[in-house]
């Protein structure tokens, strides 16, 4: 899963000057960590849906993402 | 007693007006019929017109459904039949997208739709009443699109699909619709006159009052009201306004920022269409273009586009603008590299369209170096763009608009840094902010303002024609006129006498960081600068004796180097795949230059500087002892000729009596004192007798370096306030030591970095060498090698790669204060008459000055726009060299070329060695008809070149000028000769 998250989601987040990293996998719970432009993304809650409809599809695994957002200084407000 | 503020909880009429004006715009179309046969397929883009797709099939697109993924192109695709309810009328589509969209209909092009607007015009581009439509979309979160604050609600990767449709217009409500628009502006802006603004709420009130909200789906009342405001609003003369602003349309478009340079291309397009189409529909508009480069992949990949755009700049219509091939940073390329963006930039439109454009279009640049008016006269351009100075500077006002500018060689330019932002919407009250904060109202003739919206292309829309169609109905407006960039340049500058003149730098007064963002980059580039240099005289020198010269091979490699000197990539200020593209491009060059630099199997190496090489230098040599850069090598003094070849060996031994070390280090020029972290107590110099440490010398200075939301770009004045520390880790020791060298080393953490200094002091060489191997892991921390010199002076000399500048040490005024942190090229120096410290790099650019220490700037750590900028491994080198006499005395501008521009194995040679100047460049003529030699006087001298027989004169853009044996040459003069 670590791998996947690093290697598939996290470029296409990072063309989208974005972040994402792994935290932890627990067999159902993936908790991912939202840097970048996802820290203050509106709608985030879409695209952690979205990477969830891709781990099922690529691994065919259901999982619950839970998205945790580190904001840099100047955001955290 | 307690003051209590009133406030007023009761609807304003300004407030009803403005409510009903949303209203209103809701029936601006008239009529609409939903596509319901829209299919998706989601795609991702890999290179240039490449895609990977996340399904083999399309799928349906309805009303409702998510659409675009992170990083996301989309290709949407369906067939309709136009209605009966909409056959005969005037046809559009509509789609409200965040997305970027290019729309195809019956295989024509049709235009765009965008976050900034929603409708394209079918009628006219289409001759059946079946319509296939082909879509390609590609999503942003696009962080400057705060500006258009309609945009900000739909950004994200995931987005819901609000519908497509066929709709017909009403354009009555439409021309209303446009009338309020630019009016409630003027209303809400307090840069107009207050009883004009209190005319116009009250008139645009009674105008909306004829609309009968209540009529149903056909709005009474409209023809009243656009009469009322005719009759009232535009025929008032009473108030007056004055002034006189050019409007100049123009899209800023960045090659690679928070998108990939791949994207471009489409970017590009869809903004081009869209200024085409609007070109079909208003006569009079006319746009303003930059970067061959843009152009250059519009040619290849939509050829169909391309022949319409060539018909419009045929037409005058289309202007392309800034001459160079991409808008390059100003302050980190060499000379040469700006010579080759005009170059470039200038054959592709003489041959696509032939023209010369005669300007230079920077809107977006972060300071322009001084050596640019030289460059830029002499390759056809008299006349120079540049918005930043004026709208982003933090600390002083720069003084003018219209102006001249005169470089460092005496060169002059007609300059514009117009008032205000390149990216506007042509609303009044921008219009009236650029006329008050325009400072040559007596001399400059009109004011600039450009209008179109920007940074990711987009351009001009419908809203932005319509105003301008008002403005002159609107007497409190300043005078506009809507032109095109050559046309205001040459009416208001040419040949005006009243300017005034600006001689220096256009230093910017903010993004000081972008100097040292993202080292590895700034590493390559000034490797590969000179690596180019040198495939290119070697090239030209093989071809003397009938080797094919590379063409080819060569301009592909300087044009990727000039693409990734577009200004969000060299500075540093873009999103991680952007670098990692630039990385890719950087590796890609070296290794055809590789290529043909090993296609010489000589043993002899080759000298491709035009004067005697006599530094100690490191040659990379497998069998050598020594490592620097962690290859391994010899040091040797290669005493080869100027432009000459010959054998270097490695004559180290393991004879070492030359250093003795201990407390006090002793070597034949100093005895040193060293700290435990590698800092120098003391460098006594025994030649020249005397102490050139006053205070931390050679000492890393860490600072907390948070400059908030513009993060890769600033350092802010106060950075020094907070220092940081740093433990020792492995305290100063003796790594080895032979007969040329003597190497310490030390090794500092900082957070949880670690950062190894080696420290090389030579036999032969009164040079100190410091190489920095890092392994970087910080946030936020910016890291500077501090010297506090034994030297009293109030000027700093910096290398800008062709000539020097001095700028003061000193913070009297606030100019000198905005200058804490400055971009300067191979070296620094701080200097008595008699002797001072230079400072030589290999590739950092950041440096500041702070009465007699100097400071160059090693390592950032930012977050925005990249979340890994700068971290991992680096390994860079500086060289400190104390000297006697005045930097161009101790020869310090010779010895940096020879630190950056490695020795390399080729049998060739050439006679003449251009004495006095420096060779810049030499190569095979863009026509093959000759060699062209570039000569640069770097030193501030005059003097003469004389040729055994008569050779061409050319300009940069390698035209002849003139032909002469003898060349005279004033100080920091180029020239470029034809052979």
């Amino acid at each position: 899963m670590e791998k996947y998250i690093e290697n598939i989601i996290r470029p296409k987040i990072q063309g989208d000057g974005g972040e994402v990293n792994f935290s932890s996998f627990d067999g159902e719970e993936l908790t991912l960590i939202f840097r970048g432009e996802c820290s203050k993304c509106l709608i985030l809650d879409r695209c952690v849906k979205w990477i969830e409809e891709e781990i099922k599809k690529d691994m065919n695994l259901n999982v619950k993402i839970t998205a945790v957002r580190k904001k840099p200084f100047f955001w955290d407000n | 007693m307690a003051h209590i503020k009133v406030t007023r909880r009761s609807m304003r009429p300004e407030e009803w007006t403005a409510l009903r004006f949303g209203w209103l715009k809701r029936y601006i179309i008239e009529d609409k019929y939903e596509i319901n046969t829209l299919e998706i397929r989601d795609a991702r883009q890999v290179s240039e017109m490449k895609y990977e797709y996340y399904s083999d099939e399309y799928r349906p697109l309805k009303r409702g459904d998510m659409y675009f993924t992170p990083d996301g192109t989309a290709f949407i695709r369906g067939t309709v039949t136009v209605p009966e309810s909409l056959k005969g009328k005037e046809l559009w589509f509509t789609l409200k997208t965040a997305a970027e969209i290019i729309v195809k209909v019956n295989g024509k092009y049709v235009g765009g739709v965008d976050p900034n607007r929603d409708r394209i015009l079918l009628s006219g581009y289409i001759d059946s009443d079946e319509l296939h439509f082909e879509m390609q979309g590609y999503n942003r979160s696009k962080p400057d699109d705060e500006r258009n604050p309609e945009s900000l609600s739909v950004r994200g990767c995931r987005q819901i699909f609000e519908g497509a449709y066929l709709a017909s217009v009403n354009h009555d409500v439409l021309d209303l619709v446009y009338d309020f628009e630019v009016l409630l502006d003027i209303a809400g802006s307090e840069l107009f006159n207050e009883d004009y603004r209190a005319f116009l709420n009250k008139n645009l009130n009674i105008a909306m009052n004829f609309i009968d909200f209540d009529s149903g789906e056909k709005l009474t009342g409209v023809k009243q009201a656009k009469e009322y405001i005719e009759n009232v609003i535009y025929a008032n003369t009473d108030y007056k306004g004055n002034g006189s602003v050019a409007l100049v349309a123009h899209s800023h478009l960045d090659l690679a920022y928070y998108w990939r340079r791949i994207h471009t291309v489409q970017k590009n397009l869809r903004t081009v269409l869209i200024q085409l189409r609007l070109m079909d529909r208003y006569p009079q508009f006319k746009y303003t273009h930059t970067q061959a480069y843009t152009y250059e992949t519009l040619e290849k990949y939509y050829p169909d586009v391309f022949r319409e755009l060539k018909q419009k700049i045929k037409d005058g219509r289309f202007e392309p603008v800034g001459a160079m091939y991409v808008e390059p940073d100003c302050n980190i390329p060499c000379a040469e590299s700006l010579i080759r963006q005009c170059l470039y930039g200038q054959n592709y439109f003489k041959e696509k369209f032939g023209i010369k454009v005669n300007n230079c279009w920077l809107p977006d640049v972060f300071g322009n170096s001084w050596i640019l008016p030289q460059i830029l006269k002499k390759s056809g351009v008299d006349y120079f763009v540049s918005n930043k100075m004026s709208t982003w500077n933090d600390t002083n006002r720069f003084p003018h608009n219209n102006f001249i500018w005169r470089g460092i060689d005496g060169s002059e330019v007609y300059a514009c840094v117009p008032p205000t932002h390149f990216i506007t919407w042509n609303m009044p009250s921008q219009i009236q902010e650029n006329w008050e904060a325009y400072q040559d109202k007596n001399t400059g003739g009109q004011t600039m303002s450009m209008f179109g919206y920007g940074d990711g292309g987009s351009g001009v829309t419908e809203e932005m024609l319509e105003m301008m169609k008002r403005f002159d109905k609107i007497s409190v407006m300043p005078k506009t006129e809507h032109m095109g960039g050559k046309e205001f340049l040459e009416k208001n500058l040419k040949n005006n006498k009243e300017l005034k003149k600006w001689d220096g730098e256009l230093y910017l007064e903010m993004h000081r960081g972008t100097f040292t963002t993202k080292s590895v980059l700034k590493q390559f580039n000034r490797r590969l600068e000179y690596k180019l240099r040198e495939a290119e005289i070697i090239s030209v020198l093989r071809a003397a004796v009938g080797i094919r010269y590379p063409k080819e091979v060569l301009t592909q490699c300087y044009k990727k180097l000039l693409i990734n000197q577009f200004h969000d990539i060299i500075p540093g200020s873009h999103i991680n795949p952007v670098y990692k593209d630039a990385v890719e491009d950087y590796e890609w060059i070296d290794k055809q230059l590789e290529l043909i630099l090993n296609a010489d199997t000589s043993e002899n190496y080759f000298n491709s500087l035009n004067f005697k090489r006599n530094c100690l230098t490191f040659i990379e040599n497998e069998k050598g002892k020594n490592i620097r850069h962690g290859k391994n090598g010899f040091w040797c003094v290669p005493n080869l000729p100027a432009l000459g070849c010959g054998k270097l060996s490695d004559a180290t031994t393991d004879k070492s009596d030359w250093i003795k070390t201990g407390e006090t280090v002793e070597t034949p020029y100093y005895s040193i004192k060293f700290a435990k972290d590698a800092s120098m107590l003391s460098l006594y110099d025994k030649q020249l007798k005397r102490e050139w440490v006053s205070g931390e010398f050679n000492k890393l200075k860490i600072y907390a370096d948070n400059p908030g939301v513009y993060d890769a770009w600033d350092i802010l004045p106060n950075y020094k306030e907070k220092e940081l520390g740093f433990d020792i880790v492995t305290p100063l020791k003796l790594l080895g030591k032979n007969s040329e060298v003597c190497e310490f080393t030390a090794t500092v953490k900082i957070g949880e970095s670690t950062w190894q200094r080696i420290i090389r002091l030579f036999k032969n060489s009164r040079a100190i060498e410091v190489e920095n191997i890092v392994d970087w892991r910080e946030k936020h921390k910016l890291v500077k090698a501090e010297y506090d010199c034994n030297v009293l002076t109030r000027e700093a000399v910096c290398d800008t790669s062709a000539g020097f500048i001095k700028r003061e040490t000193h913070s009297n005024t606030s100019w000198q204060q905005a200058r804490f942190e400055v971009c300067h090229h191979k070296w620094c120096d701080l200097a008595e008459t008699d002797g001072g410290v230079a400072l030589i790099n290999e590739g950092k650019y950041g440096v500041s000055f702070d009465e007699n220490k100097m400071a160059l700037s090693l390592l950032r750590a930012t977050e925005r726009p990249d979340t890994q900028s700068d971290m991992g491994r680096h390994d860079f080198c500086y060289m400190i060299l104390p000297h006697s006499g005045s930097f161009v005395d101790a020869g310090i501008n010779k010895t940096a070329f020879e630190y950056n521009i490695p020795i390399v194995k080729s049998d060739v040679s050439c006679s003449n060695n251009f004495d006095g100047l420096f060779l810049q460049a030499m190569k095979m003529s863009e026509n093959g008809d000759m060699v062209v030699v570039r000569l640069s006087e770097q030193d501030g001298k005059r003097g003469e070149l004389t040729f055994p027989k008569p050779v061409k004169i050319l300009n940069m853009l390698e035209e002849v000028t003139g032909e002469s044996d003898k060349i005279s040459y004033k100080p920091f003069e180029i020239i470029t000769i034809g052979i």
